[in-house]
């Protein structure tokens, strides 16, 4: 019974904390412009992350150890740092325009602009970390996050052509724009298969107490709440591609974002919209903030917890306090939220081998995994999502120059 | 034991569990027609800053004593009082008695305990 309302609870929170900024801008803008043709595309990065999260889950329930810190002791000190360095530039990138995306549910809620918002949703964010308990950042927050199922609402009142719907699941040439095309895909898998959420999800197995009795829990939490996940992902790209183009809108302006559920909602839409904005990036970025604090502190070695005081763990509770301070300055130079998101999904994918080429390796290790090591199947399915990283890592600079505009 | 796969880079905790660092680097003792013997390990950002380049290793000492917070980067931990478990390296101090929290002391009464809501 423990175990179910676990399950419950997990799926809960990994389908209210699946949708955030970078999600809900790449499907936007895929189904403006290419109408249900991307749909493809956040399928294979939901079944990336499905399998990376639950990988990450099944190492913590195992060996005892996060994905940093086994990072660290297979991989030594030097590529830990280039991944420290790396990711979490790109990462602070990503938590900036997730603070922005607050900040714009503010504005759209409130008509004042929305780099006024950055130090009051940054310091909100700081509070709620500072006071509050792993457990509360974790489900709290996600089970508000449920409003993003308003999406799905929407998506079925706009009574879409299903079969058209069903038909963007098959991977198919753009008649124009190619490069952009390229480009929002490469986006789509961008926001996908983010890094954070791998490192924060093994992280919060520890901060959990799982062990091994958690291993069937783990998999139908990854692969149930990371499915319904996209889901809403997809259901954002198809209100995107029936709200827009009669408009002559490509979802390039975030104030054109409000207009997703309002056509099946109203002016309910319109408020639904703004609170699954607004909670889903408050989500993501706790999530982010803590995740580089626990990477920085697992990778040194220091004192780390949600769970314990601040004053107890001093360099991750500094850590997560310089990591706000940054985010919000990226959203105070007033730069479009939306510009920032699109970029940091592309240099996400640009950075993704490095962080996950040591699945293959650590997943595979006995003196980690014992008898619970990858299956044929799982390590296929690395393999694949190893080979689309290079691809990604290889093509999404020059996309975001040839297509990103 | 391997001493790469089992001890570097490990988590070392003290005898209560308290978190002090990983172990960043091993010191080996090799004398003439003597098996090598392991001394210490090494525990602090000195060390780190050797395993990237030798020059770091100047700057981060230069910073650590202009800051006057840490007096023995890397703290070194006699292989005496050193136990390699499964997970961690246990170590038989008081993390909190030792130079490899340091920082960690430095920062929570200078900084963290400024803040508000501490």
């Amino acid at each position: 019974m423990k175990k179910l309302l676990e399950i419950s609870l997990g799926i809960v929170t990994s389908v209210g904390g699946f949708l955030e900024i970078g999600s809900i801008s790449t499907a936007a803008q895929a189904g403006a412009d290419f109408g249900f043709q991307l749909i493809w595309a956040i399928l294979l990065g939901g079944l990336c992350i499905i399998f990376l999260v639950e990988q990450a889950g099944r190492l913590a329930a195992v060996s005892g150890h996060t994905l940093t810190s086994a990072i660290r002791e297979r991989f030594g000190f030097n590529y830990f740092f280039i991944l420290f360095i790396v990711l979490n530039l790109v990462t602070l990138l990503v938590l900036g325009a997730e603070l922005g995306g607050v900040c714009v549910a503010l504005e759209l809620s409130s008509g004042i602009g929305f780099q006024w918002w950055a130090v009051p949703v940054a310091l909100l964010v700081w509070l709620l970390i500072w006071k509050g308990t792993f457990g509360f950042i974790e489900k709290g927050v996600s089970i508000l996050g449920l409003v993003t199922l308003s999406f799905i609402v929407g998506a079925f009142m706009m009574k879409p052509n299903w079969h058209s719907v069903i038909g963007g699941a098959v991977p198919s040439l753009p008649a124009h724009d190619k490069s952009h095309y390229w480009f929002v895909a490469v986006s789509i898998l961008g926001a996908s298969i983010s890094p954070y959420l791998f490192f924060f999800y093994s992280a919060g197995a520890i901060e959990d107490h799982w062990t091994e009795d958690y291993i069937g829990v783990n998999r139908v939490i990854a692969s149930t709440g990371m499915s319904f996940g996209s889901l809403i992902s997809v259901a954002v790209l198809v209100l995107g591609a029936l709200v827009f183009p009669p408009r002559g809108l490509h979802a390039d302006h975030y104030s054109q974002l409000a207009l997703l559920l309002q056509d099946a909602l109203g002016h309910w839409g319109f408020i639904l919209f703004v609170l699954s904005l607004g909670i889903a990036c408050l989500g993501a970025a706790l999530e982010i903030t803590l995740e580089v604090a626990y990477f920085a502190a697992q990778g040194f070695g220091w004192n780390w917890s949600e769970n314990q005081p601040p004053k107890k763990e001093a360099r991750f509770s500094l850590t997560y306090t310089v990591v706000i301070l940054l985010g919000a300055l990226i959203v105070l130079t007033g730069i479009d939220p939306l510009k920032i998101t699109i970029m940091s999904m592309a240099l996400t994918a640009a950075t993704l081998p490095l962080s996950i080429v040591p699945f293959l390796i650590l997943m595979n290790d006995r003196n980690y995994l014992e008898e619970y090591t990858n299956g044929w199947l799982s390590n296929g399915v690395v393999i694949l999502i190893i080979l689309i990283a290079f691809v990604l890592a290889v093509v999404s600079i020059p996309l975001q120059i040839l297509g990103g505009g | 034991m391997d001493l790469v796969r089992d001890c570097l880079d490990k988590q070392v905790v003290d005898r209560h569990g308290h978190k002090m660092g990983r172990v960043d680097g091993i010191v080996i003792e090799v004398g003439d027609g003597r098996q090598p013997n392991v001394l210490a390990i090494e525990v602090g950002s000195a060390c780190q800053a050797s395993r990237l380049h030798s020059r770091l290793v100047k700057m981060v000492k230069s910073i650590s004593k202009w800051c006057g917070v840490v007096n023995h980067d890397p703290f070194r931990l006699p292989w005496s009082k050193i136990v390699c478990a499964e997970i961690e390296v246990i170590a038989g101090v008081e993390a909190e008695k030792t130079p490899a929290l340091a920082w960690e002391l430095w920062l929570r009464k200078n900084v963290i305990a400024r803040f508000p809501l501490t």
